[in-house]
């Protein structure tokens, strides 16, 4: 009973973790996986990238730029937005 | 001068400063206990030094005579190896001061008696782990 | 059966770790997908077999197999559950191992969070987080392995125990809290490196790690003021910080760690102090490890380790290793990380962050050098000549004093430059109240730093109520709102920013705290029933001697009242004189020790100590040390922390 308790503990413990590990070897190759990770990270980047404008919002009422300042990053932001906004519609076709 | 430069100029401006501030310090100390010779019992009585020094030693057994006037008042022998020495304290003494504890002190040697301002045991409950006396635990032998 | 799982799965973990860094190197070659998923898992396999480990452990400890040596050394039949759980970071191997488990929760958090994003920067990210896996497992398997059998040829019925002195909370959780610290920053360190291996000098890398590094940072300021806590309540001898090695070994990082988290948000807006930034992660991991090598290996002649141990060299070649390498790195993507952005003014906040890194980066060699003088003058001069806080409060306290000012102006001046006419708006109040309070502090007869350190606080906080009123009053102006929605609307919605603000006005009450110190008072005398005696304006009567027997201590209980002087009751104290193992035979093993009680107020603390006790005679020799502004320091912490926490709050999105 005992060897039959202690089998299962020795498979569970070190025979599945390496069976785990070496499985994605056994895959065919994969190409699809750039784009997937991509279109996450770009959307990560477009709320990002609007919450930076809202903060330079602020920083314009509280007084901390001045409103040439504001007009220039936030034309920056709003460039990079658009461009981000451009890579996510091209990468959902 | 372009404002990179006028950068570069003020950290290098700021480091240099600094460097001097450290160094003056450790050259000139404001307070005499600031710095101490860590060095042996052996050099200290060879050399008689009369800097602020710091020793370290153990308790010579039976050698702590505690004042009858005064209990904060107290004198011991520093060993060292084979070197040994008398010390005078008079401040409260640590929990773990007593024959054959590990001691550091910190004072001044003047004609045949160190007179230390600074008592430090090896102290057991500082920090976790190195206070242990990890050069024995208790064995109970099993009768057979 | 399960120690010897325990050490094997100590063995797996070192080969998944070489597994995975091998693994992943070859994929950043050869870009097949399928051996990135493979090294992923390897790391993850990692951190399976650590957990295993470490909960094999545990196990152990909380069962009391003293057939294993660590749970013969710190715990006992009699050690409480809460002492056995607390074992595992007691002794060198299981800290070592305990620092291990806490990688490899952070590791795995990683990875499983990331599996969808930063698909660039991932693979040198867990190369890197597998490396330092890897040393640690190195140690554990090799060096110092927490699973080594007791070595005695009878079996060993009961162990050394936990010194009841080390047997309080704070001594369970301040470890812990600052592992979680030094560890959290192996994060932001693994994103730093894949940076530089990647050429990615975006500020990608740094959105991705804002958070870790603050939580990071929040456990090793947690950890350090309990640190300073713990030694002020237990120890008895009136402080909290006494510029130690070991203590400094915590700063150290703290410093660099704090500009790294200011400086980042430079780079964010800005894309400018990339290199400082570059440099500052590097800094502050390896100052971590650095950390942990003081205070585990016994090399500083610090009276708390007496013994150096061979873990000292293997540490000094691994923090040489990731300076030399990480460096080299940074040597090699010089030209990416320059920016092409300027600093236009020395009035702009970028030279303000600018100037904050290089001041946090000065005071860090200043502490550094104090902590390495002894080393350093032995090998310059051959006489070891230690330093002592004099020197450090000497060369810091104007360092500090300027960083308290930063931290005023910083948050006043505009991006770019800050015109002549902000200059005078935003300055004024702030500047006038401190001039003020100076007039004041002087004219009550405080001189020199005092008068410079209270000035500047009262000077920040008017700063940082200047910047709450500026955004309330610009949010009611343009949506109409009531001043406590602006005011939450307002942090709700920039919460780094106004939990920094708090965080700031923390420091200052620490500031404050720290002040105080220069007012200390103490006086030792002794006392017999009846007796009294004065130090610092109060009276000490001892109104009783009594003895009593614990579980597992003597105790004679002073009972001393303390009146002000105008007669005022003010409080009694009941410091005691304790024995512990006082039954055992062996005089040597019974364990002197002093329970302090401490009375505090706002304004001072009363702390009392009883040094000894004569019992014959009635007499009980009482050291009393009068310490004002201490509670300051620990109300200065605890805004800290929710400071942070508010700038850590999740938003929705």
């Amino acid at each position: 009973m005992d060897y039959i308790r202690d089998y299962s503990l020795v498979f569970i413990f070190f025979v599945l973790p390496i069976i785990f590990v070496i499985q994605p070897l056994f895959l065919k190759k994969i190409n699809d996986f750039e784009n997937q990770m991509d279109l996450s990270s770009l959307k990560r980047k477009k709320r990002l990238l609007y919450r930076q404008i809202k903060e330079l919002e602020m920083e314009f009422d509280i007084g901390n730029i001045n409103q040439k300042d504001l007009e220039t990053s936030r034309k920056e932001l709003k460039v990079e937005v658009s461009e981000v906004i451009t890579k996510i519609n091209a990468n959902k076709i | 001068m372009n404002s990179n430069k006028k950068f570069t100029i003020m950290i290098a401006g700021v480091i240099t400063v600094v460097f001097f501030w450290i160094g003056w310090v450790s050259s000139n100390p404001k307070d005499e206990k600031a710095m101490a010779s860590f060095i042996s019992v052996e050099k200290l009585l060879n050399d008689k030094m009369k800097k602020r020094t710091k020793l370290g030693g153990l308790v010579k057994d039976g050698s702590i005579i505690i004042s009858e006037t005064n209990y904060l008042d107290c004198s011991f022998v520093l060993k060292e190896g084979a070197a040994e020495l008398k010390v005078k304290y008079d401040r409260s003494r640590p929990d773990l001061f007593k024959d054959g504890a590990e001691v550091i002190i910190t004072g001044q040697y003047l004609d045949g008696t160190f007179y230390a301002d600074e008592l430090q045991t090896k102290c057991a409950s500082r920090y976790e782990g190195d206070l242990r006396d990890e050069s024995s635990y208790k064995l109970t032998e099993i009768e057979t | 059966m399960t120690p010897i799982a325990g050490a094997v799965a100590l063995n797996l973990a070192f080969g998944f770790s070489i597994l995975s860094i091998i693994c992943l190197f070859i994929f950043t070659l050869n870009e097949d997908k399928r051996l990135f998923l493979t090294g992923q898992r390897l790391s993850l396999g990692i951190s399976f077999f650590v957990f295993l480990s470490t909960f094999i452990l545990w196990y152990q400890l909380i069962i009391s197999n003293f057939d294993i040596d660590y749970v013969a050394r710190y715990t006992s039949i009699e050690t409480p559950f809460i002492y056995k759980i607390s074992a595992l970071w007691a002794g060198q191997s299981g800290s070592l191992l305990f620092w291990l488990f806490i990688l490899s929760i952070f590791a795995t958090i990683t990875v499983l969070q990331n599996q969808s994003k930063h698909h660039g920067l991932m693979p040198w990210v867990i190369i890197s987080l597998s490396i330092i896996q890897l040393f640690f497992l190195i140690l554990t398997n090799f060096v110092t392995n927490p699973f080594m059998p007791t070595d005695a040829d009878f079996v060993v019925a009961n162990g050394n125990g936990l010194n009841p002195l080390l047997q309080n909370v704070t001594m369970a959780i301040h470890p812990p809290t600052l592992y979680l610290g030094y560890v959290g920053f192996s994060v932001p360190f693994a994103f730093a490196i894949s940076a530089l291996m990647n050429r990615d000098t975006s500020t990608l890398w740094i959105q991705s790690i804002r958070r870790w590094t603050l939580v990071a940072w929040l456990f090793l300021s947690s950890g350090i003021i309990l640190g300073g806590w713990w030694a002020y309540q237990e120890l008895g001898w009136g402080g909290y910080w006494a510029w130690d090695p070991v203590e400094n070994a915590s700063f150290m990082p703290w410093l660099t760690a704090t500009a790294f988290l200011h400086s980042i948000i430079i780079q964010e807006k800005k894309d400018m102090l990339r290199i400082w930034n570059m440099a500052l992660i590097i800094l502050t991991f390896t100052l971590c490890i650095f950390g942990t090598f003081l205070t585990r290996s016994g090399v500083m002649s610090s009276v708390h380790s007496f013994t150096a141990s061979s873990l000292g060299p293997i540490f000094l070649i691994f923090v040489f290793l990731i300076l030399i390498i990480s460096f080299s790195l940074m040597y090699l993507r010089r030209s990416e990380l320059r920016s092409e952005k300027r600093m236009e003014s020395f009035t702009s906040r970028e030279s303000g962050f600018l100037f904050n890194n290089l001041v946090f980066v000065v005071m860090c060699f200043a502490v550094f050098w104090g902590t390495l003088f002894p080393v350093i003058s032995e090998t310059v001069r051959g006489t070891k000549i230690t330093v002592g806080p004099p020197f450090f409060n000497q060369i810091n306290v104007p360092i500090g004093l300027i960083l308290l000012a930063l931290t005023g102006v910083g948050p006043l001046l505009a991006w770019r430059n800050t015109s002549k006419q902000s200059l005078i708006k935003n300055f004024t109040f702030p500047i006038l109240s401190g001039l003020m309070a100076a007039i004041i502090f002087m004219f009550i007869g405080f001189k020199g730093s005092v008068v410079i350190s209270f000035s500047l606080s009262v000077f920040v906080l008017a700063t940082i109520s200047t910047e709450f009123k500026r955004g309330i009053s610009a949010r009611t102006k343009k949506f109409n709102e009531s001043i406590f929605k602006a005011l939450f609307a307002m942090v709700s919605k920039n919460r780094s920013r106004y939990g920094g603000y708090i965080v700031h006005v923390g420091i200052v009450f620490m500031f404050v705290g720290f002040t105080g110190h220069a007012f200390d008072k103490e006086k030792e005398f002794s006392l017999t029933k009846g007796q009294s005696d004065h130090v610092a304006g109060y009276e000490f009567t001892l109104l009783k001697l009594s003895e009593t027997e614990r579980p597992n201590h003597y105790a004679w209980i002073s009972d001393i009242r303390v009146t002000d002087n105008k007669g005022e009751y003010v409080t009694n104290l009941y410091p005691e004189k304790r024995i512990y193992f006082h039954k055992n035979p062996d005089v040597n093993r019974r364990q002197p020790h002093s329970e302090l009680d401490i009375y505090s107020t706002l304004n001072k603390d009363i702390y009392s100590i009883f040094s000894a006790v004569d019992n014959e005679n009635g007499v009980a020799f009482i050291k009393i040390m009068v310490n004002p502004l201490v509670r300051w320091v620990w109300i200065g912490g605890y805004i800290l922390v929710i400071g942070t926490m508010i700038a850590l709050w999740p938003r929705k999105d």
